[in-house]
């Protein structure tokens, strides 16, 4: 169920050649295997889009500045670059606390610090979980992901998935089973390396 | 219904997406097996982790070319100590290979140098009037729509995001991205609002594709901006202001 071809190069070694010539080819790789995954935990902890916008950027301009830290023999390139995204999350997020903007009645006020988005420690706690999720769906073929797109972000039974599809009530339950069993063993994976990011 | 039936249906009971004779039969069934019993408690733990999953949004398409480009400038600049030797042998090896041509042309190109110096700016300046007036500015709130509780049960499969910018007019533009959002019934149509109490004020109606992700760009009048809540109606051609009016989405600012 993974959708990465055999013959395309691994993180770790794209991020091997962040170091070299084919630098922007290396990290245009790694940013359309991750871009969304940051993106959306950026989302999700900081509450604002354009804030998740400057994380992203961030990210990975700091995954090509510190490429020489990464060590693959320390834990995934996965986990690697969680740990960047919620460090840069959490200077973001130190940094809007500080920010004075002027709002629609004209006067000033300093933005709240928990208005629509999680503080420091929810933002470990909780990025680390998002991230999981995000990877573990990243990591879906199409077929598959649409079947929990619908079913559980969308809230349709197996029959109306069926009927919206085209695809036979049988093969939709099928998909159901073998996307939840690929997510739970993501999952399990996942958070084996849970020492890792500490 | 014995194991080998009931086993490749656990996964969609656990979503509770069965129809409801069959949820029971299955219910039945789990009650007495251990198997599917600890199976249910896995799938369980899998729906709690998703609800931590982040939006299905993606960054914006010009955020990766940014990026490149930043680290393309910081190889180049004289800071980047590997950027600079790079810079420096590339433009070498340049200035080697044409070297010759290049004082052979230097009599013609100093008489055209300045003008073309000149038009060059004045291209440049264009283009930067031309980009910045293209550039998407970055939106002030994002706001996750959904339905209703108490629509919910009508309305599944609906999912989006509103983005909103305000412009220099004072207008509210927004930006819908909305996900599997049904086609509107015959002689219907979508309408956003802007709603603060019983006040609304429209930004405007659409239609969607269904399927997929259906992108719409609305804007509203400036006194929107004081309204906290969004509303998505499906509205009927003919109908009077609020008969018929079916709310399908509604989403608050952050």
């Amino acid at each position: 169920m993974m959708t990465r071809r055999a013959d395309e190069p691994s993180d770790e070694q794209l991020m091997i050649n962040l170091d070299g010539a084919g630098v922007e080819v290396a990290l245009s790789k790694l940013y359309d295997r991750y871009g969304r995954t940051v993106f959306g935990v950026g989302l999700r902890v900081l509450g604002d889009r354009s804030m998740a916008e400057e994380l992203v950027q961030e990210v990975f301009l700091k995954v090509w500045r510190s490429s020489g830290t990464f060590d693959p023999a320390r834990g995934s390139f996965s986990t690697w670059l969680y740990r960047v995204t919620r460090s840069v999350a959490l200077d973001l997020y130190r940094k809007r606390a500080r920010r004075v903007r002027p709002v629609s009645d004209g006067q000033l006020h300093i933005a709240a610090e928990r208005d629509s988005s999680a503080g420091p420690q929810e933002i470990v706690d909780e990025s680390w979980l998002s991230w999981r999720v995000s990877r573990a769906l990243e990591v879906l073929d199409a077929p598959h992901r649409e079947v929990i797109d619908l079913a559980y972000f969308g809230g349709l039974s197996q029959r109306e998935i069926s009927e919206r599809t085209g695809v036979p009530l049988g093969t939709v339950k099928t998909r159901t089973a073998s996307a939840y069993r690929s997510l739970r063993e993501e999952l399990a994976v996942q958070d084996s390396s849970r020492e890792a990011i500490r | 219904m014995n194991y080998a039936e009931v086993h490749p249906n656990v996964a969609a009971f656990a979503l509770g997406g069965l129809e409801s004779e069959e949820a029971a039969e299955i219910q039945r069934h789990i009650a007495s097996c251990a198997d599917c019993q600890s199976e249910l408690e896995e799938l369980w733990s899998v729906n709690r982790a998703l609800d931590a999953a982040p939006p299905p949004a993606a960054p914006p398409g010009y955020l990766k070319g940014a990026i490149l480009s930043r680290v393309r400038a910081e190889r180049l600049s004289p800071s980047s100590k590997a950027g600079a030797a790079e810079a420096s042998s590339s433009v070498e090896a340049q200035s080697r290979s044409h070297r010759t041509s290049r004082i052979n042309r230097f009599k013609e190109l100093r008489l055209v140098l300045p003008s073309a110096a000149a038009a060059a700016l004045v291209a440049v300046m264009a283009l930067g009037v031309f980009f910045g007036f293209l550039r998407e500015e970055p939106p002030v709130a994002t706001i996750q729509l959904i339905p209703t509780p108490q629509e919910a049960a009508g309305l599944k499969g609906y999912w989006g995001v509103a983005e909103i910018r305000p412009q220099p007019s004072g207008n509210q533009q927004v930006e819908l991205k909305l996900n599997n959002f049904d086609e509107p019934k015959a002689n219907s149509y979508y309408e956003l609002w802007f709603v603060s109490g019983d006040k609304r004020i429209s930004a405007g109606s659409f239609t969607s594709v269904g399927k997929g992700e259906t992108r719409v760009l609305l804007n509203a009048a400036p006194e929107a901006s004081r309204y906290q809540t969004l509303l998505i109606t499906e509205e009927h051609v003919g109908k009077g202001s609020t008969s018929g009016r079916e709310v399908a989405l509604k989403g608050d600012m952050p």
